[in-house]
C-alpha cells in the first residue's frame, strides 16, 4: 500500500511514525532559505563597500559570506529543532533516521554534501536521488542517515454541543473508534445522503436506518470524545 | 470504484502531504506512466523534428503546447492501477483521448493548475457547466498547493533540461567543438538540436510526477469529500462483526468440548502442559541462537593516552623561544602596508578567538546540559496529594502525631509524620523532589545523598506510610512512637 509513512520500531516494540517530504515542499523551502540568504548577502555588501570591496572590508565580507553559505542550515537545523526558516514556514523538519532529533555530525555531513546533489547543475542528482528512494533523501540525506519529515499539524478542535452521547454497546478497536469520531467531526463537510450511505454500511451492527443510524453514530462518536 | 482493493491508504493529508504521495504514486507506475507519455509522443516528435529541421524549437513549442494531451493517457492507467486493475488502454485511446480537447489547447493551457483539473475531464468525462460546478467544489482546497505543484514543475523541467545538458557536456571530448552554452543568441545547429532533445526528454521525464501529484490532490479531495478512509473502516468493523458473529456458535462448542476432556482427565492435561513447556523451552534455545542475540562486536575508538610523564612546567618551552625569532626575522616592521595586513590578520585570529572563547563560556551552561533535558524546578508544593509547604504544618510536629494516633486517627497522624518529613527534606537538603515523583523515587533521591542515618529512617518511614497508605496494614504504637523520637534527633529544627 502506497504511503508517505515512515515508520521506526523502537526497542520497547513502540512504533513511531513520521510522514516523509518529497521534493516540490523542500524545493519551496529552499527557494525561501536562497531569497533569505541573498537578502543577508545584499545587506552585508552594501555594508562592506564603503570599507574598500578589495581591502578589509572585502576580506570581511568574504569571510562571512562562506560562514552564512555553509553555517545557515547547520546552525539553524541544530538549535531550531531542525528547521531552516523556510522549512518553518512549511512545517517540516531535519530529522535523523530512527527519528530521534538531527545531531551536530548528520547535519554538517548533508549540509556539506550540497555541493554533491547540486551536480551537475541545479540539484539535478539531488533531485534523481530522491525520486530513486522511498524516503525522498537526496544524496546528503543517505550520507548522513537524515530524513525530511513533516511535523504534525494540532487538528482542529471540533465544537460538539446538543449531541447526547451514547456508549457503544460492543468493543470497538482503536481504529474503529477514530474512525466513529471522524464521521461525528468531518460531518459538516459530508453530504447528508453521504452520510446515510456510510451509516447503512453499519446497520448490521447498529440495526439503525438512514438518519437514525446517523444520529446513532454521531451520539457514539460524541461518547468517545469524553462527552458524559 | 471497489474501496477494498485501493492501492493507496486512504486519510486525509495535507495538500503538500497529497503531492508527496503523487510522487510515490508515479514512482511505484513509473514504466507505464512514463512508457504511455512516450511512445505517443516519439513519432510525433520524429515527424515534427523533420518538419522544422532548420529551426527544432518550433518542434519543441507545438510539443510543449500539446501537452494537456500527453497527460491524458497516464492518468487514465493510474486510475485503474489506483484499484490494482491492469488499465485496458485500447479501449481507452478509441474513445477519450481528444475529449473536450479545444478549450484545453486554448485558454485553459493557462490554467495554473491543469494537473488538479485534468481528472474530472479525463475520468468523470465532465465539461461545460457541471465541470465548472465540480470545480468549485473541488477547488474549496488545495488550490494554492496545486499551483506550487505546477509552478515548481515547469521549473524542474527546466533545471532537468540544462542539466542533462551540462551533463552532456562533462562527457564530451572537447575535439568534438560542440560549443552550445556560450552564446544564446547566436546558436549553431547542433546547439539548437542539443537544446531541443533535452527540452523534450525533460518534459516526458517530469510529466509523470506532475500528473501524479496533481491526481493525488484531487483523489485527496475526494478521500476527504466522500470519507473514503471511514467507508473502508467501517467494512472492516461490519466484517469483523460478522465473522465474529459466525464463529461464536462454533467457539461455544469447542470451549464445551475442551471443558469436558479437562474435567474427565487432569493427567492428560498435565502431560499436555508440560509438553507445552518443553517445545516452548525448545523454541526459546533455538530463538537465542539465532543471529540476533550471542552477536558479538569488536568497536574501535579514538581516546587520549595517559601521559605517565609530566611536562616540566619550570624551564622556558622551546618552541616559543623560536616562534619569537621567528618573528623578529620574518615581520617586516618597515613597509607600512604588509604590516598592517599582517596586524590585521594576528587581530582577526585573536578576536576570532575571543569570540570563540566567549561564546563556549556564554552557553556553556545550555552546552553542558546539551541533551540532557530541562532545567531544574522550583520545589513542589503538593506530592502525591499532600501538602509539604512548611506553613502547613504545626509547631510541634511529633507531639501532634502522638496526639493523633491516641485519638486512633492512624491515617493522619502518619500523613502528617511523612508529610512533614518530606517538607523538611526539601527546605533543609534541598532534595529535588519533582510532583510526578514516587514515594520510592524520594526515597531513592534520599539515599542518594549519601545521609546513612537520615536514609534509613526515610527508608523505614515511607515503607511504613506505604504499608498503610495503601495496604491498609496498621503499624504497631511502639514503631510509631520510635519514628517520632527519631523524627527530634534526624528532621527537627534542633536536630543539626
Amino acid at each position: 500500500m502506497l504511503d508517505t509513512r515512515y515508520r521506526v520500531e523502537i526497542p520497547g516494540g513502540i512504533n513511531l511514525e513520521a510522514q516523509v517530504v518529497g521534493p516540490i515542499p523542500r524545493c519551496f523551502a529552499y527557494a525561501i532559505d536562497l531569497g533569505i540568504r541573498g537578502i543577508c548577502i545584499l545587506i552585508l555588501s552594501l555594508v562592506a563597500i564603503p570599507f574598500g570591496a578589495f581591502g578589509m572590508g572585502g576580506g570581511l565580507f568574504l569571510i562571512v559570506l562562506f560562514a552564512i553559505e555553509w553555517l545557515y542550515p547547520v546552525l539553524f537545523e541544530l538549535f531550531w529543532r531542525g528547521q531552516t526558516p523556510g522549512k518553518k514556514l512549511l512545517g517540516i523538519s531535519v530529522i535523523n533516521d530512527d527519528l530521534s532529533p538531527v545531531t551536530l555530525g548528520p547535519s554538517m555531513v548533508r549540509n556539506l554534501l550540497r555541493t554533491v546533489d547540486f551536480l551537475p547543475l541545479f540539484y539535478l542528482l539531488g533531485l534523481i536521488s530522491m525520486l530513486s528512494n522511498r524516503r525522498f533523501q537526496r544524496l546528503g540525506d543517505l550520507a548522513a542517515g537524515t530524513l525530511v519529515i513533516s511535523l504534525p499539524q494540532s487538528a482542529k478542535a471540533v465544537v460538539i454541543d446538543d449531541i447526547a452521547p451514547l456508549a457503544p454497546s460492543i468493543a470497538l478497536l482503536r481504529t474503529e473508534q477514530s474512525s466513529v469520531i471522524d464521521f461525528l467531526q468531518r460531518s459538516q463537510q459530508l453530504s447528508v445522503p453521504r452520510q446515510q450511505e456510510l451509516a447503512s454500511i453499519l446497520d448490521g451492527v447498529t440495526h439503525d436506518k438512514d438518519d437514525d443510524g446517523v444520529d446513532r453514530l454521531h451520539r457514539i462518536g460524541a461518547w468517545f470524545l469524553g462527552v458524559r | 470504484m471497489n474501496l477494498d482493493k485501493l492501492q493507496i491508504n486512504a486519510c486525509t493529508r495535507s495538500g503538500w502531504q497529497a503531492i508527496d504521495l503523487g510522487f510515490l504514486m508515479a514512482r511505484a507506475w513509473w514504466r507505464q506512466l512514463f512508457l504511455s507519455s512516450l511512445v505517443p509522443l516519439l513519432p510525433l516528435s520524429t515527424i515534427l523534428l523533420i518538419v522544422f529541421s532548420e529551426s527544432p524549437f518550433w518542434a519543441v513549442l507545438i510539443i510543449w503546447w500539446l501537452k494537456p494531451f500527453w497527460e491524458r493517457l497516464p492518468l487514465y492507467i493510474a486510475s485503474r492501477k489506483l484499484f490494482g486493475e491492469e488499465p485496458d488502454i485500447w479501449s481507452h485511446m478509441k474513445s477519450l483521448p481528444l475529449k473536450d480537447s479545444l478549450p484545453w489547447l486554448l485558454w485553459r493551457r493557462f490554467s495554473v493548475q491543469r494537473a488538479f483539473d485534468n481528472p474530472i475531464t479525463v475520468l468523470e468525462e465532465l465539461i461545460g457547466g457541471t465541470r465548472r460546478q465540480r470545480l468549485r467544489v473541488l477547488h474549496g482546497r488545495h488550490s494554492d498547493v496545486a499551483i506550487a505543484n505546477q509552478l515548481v514543475c515547469f521549473c524542474c523541467e527546466i533545471l532537468v533540461a540544462f542539466g542533462l545538458l551540462v551533463m552532456f557536456d562533462f562527457f564530451t571530448p572537447e575535439s568534438f567543438g560542440i560549443e552550445f552554452y556560450n552564446n544564446f543568441n547566436d546558436l549553431s545547429q547542433t546547439g539548437e538540436w542539443i537544446y531541443s532533445l533535452a527540452g523534450i526528454l525533460a518534459m516526458t521525464l517530469v510529466m509523470p510526477f506532475h500528473t501524479m501529484a496533481g491526481f493525488a490532490l484531487y483523489l485527496n479531495r475526494r478521500i476527504e469529500l466522500e470519507a473514503w478512509d471511514i467507508e473502508i473502516s467501517f467494512r472492516n468493523l461490519a466484517n469483523r462483526k460478522q465473522q465474529e458473529r459466525t464463529s461464536m456458535s462454533t467457539l461455544v462448542l469447542a470451549l464445551t468440548l475442551s471443558l469436558i476432556v479437562m474435567l474427565a482427565s487432569p493427567a492428560i492435561v498435565e502431560a499436555a502442559i508440560d509438553h507445552d513447556r518443553e517445545s516452548s523451552r525448545q523454541l526459546i534455545e533455538s530463538v537465542f541462537q539465532g543471529e540476533d542475540f550471542g552477536e558479538e562486536r569488536t568497536q574501535r575508538k579514538w581516546r587520549f593516552k595517559d601521559w605517565s610523564e609530566e611536562v616540566d612546567d619550570e624551564t622556558f618551552p622551546e618552541w616559543l623561544i623560536d616562534f619569537f625569532e621567528w618573528w623578529e626575522d620574518n615581520v617586516d616592521f618597515s613597509d607600512d602596508l604588509s604590516g598592517a595586513a599582517f596586524w590585521f590578520k594576528i587581530l582577526l585570529v585573536v578576536l576570532f578567538a575571543g569570540l570563540l572563547i566567549y561564546l563556549l563560556r556564554r552557553y556553556r551552561g545550555p552546552l553542558s546540559r546539551w541533551g540532557r533535558g530541562k532545567a531544574r524546578e522550583t520545589a513542589p508544593e503538593v506530592l502525591f496529594g499532600l501538602d509539604v509547604t512548611p506553613e502547613s504544618l504545626p509547631e510541634d510536629v511529633p507531639h501532634q502525631v502522638m496526639r493523633l494516633w491516641a485519638e486512633g486517627d492512624y491515617r493522619e497522624a502518619l500523613s502528617l509524620l511523612y508529610r512533614a518529613s518530606l517538607s523538611r527534606l526539601i527546605a533543609r537538603y534541598e532534595l529535588a523532589f519533582r510532583a510526578s515523583h514516587t514515594e520510592l523515587e524520594c526515597a531513592a533521591l534520599v539515599r542518594a545523598r549519601g545521609i546513612d542515618s537520615l536514609s534509613d529512617y526515610f527508608w523505614q518511614l515511607t515503607s511504613i506510610w506505604r504499608k498503610l497508605a495503601y495496604g491498609h496494614q496498621l503499624p504497631e504504637t511502639e514503631a510509631i512512637r520510635d519514628l517520632c523520637n527519631d523524627w527530634v534527633t534526624e528532621l527537627s529544627d534542633e536536630a543539626k
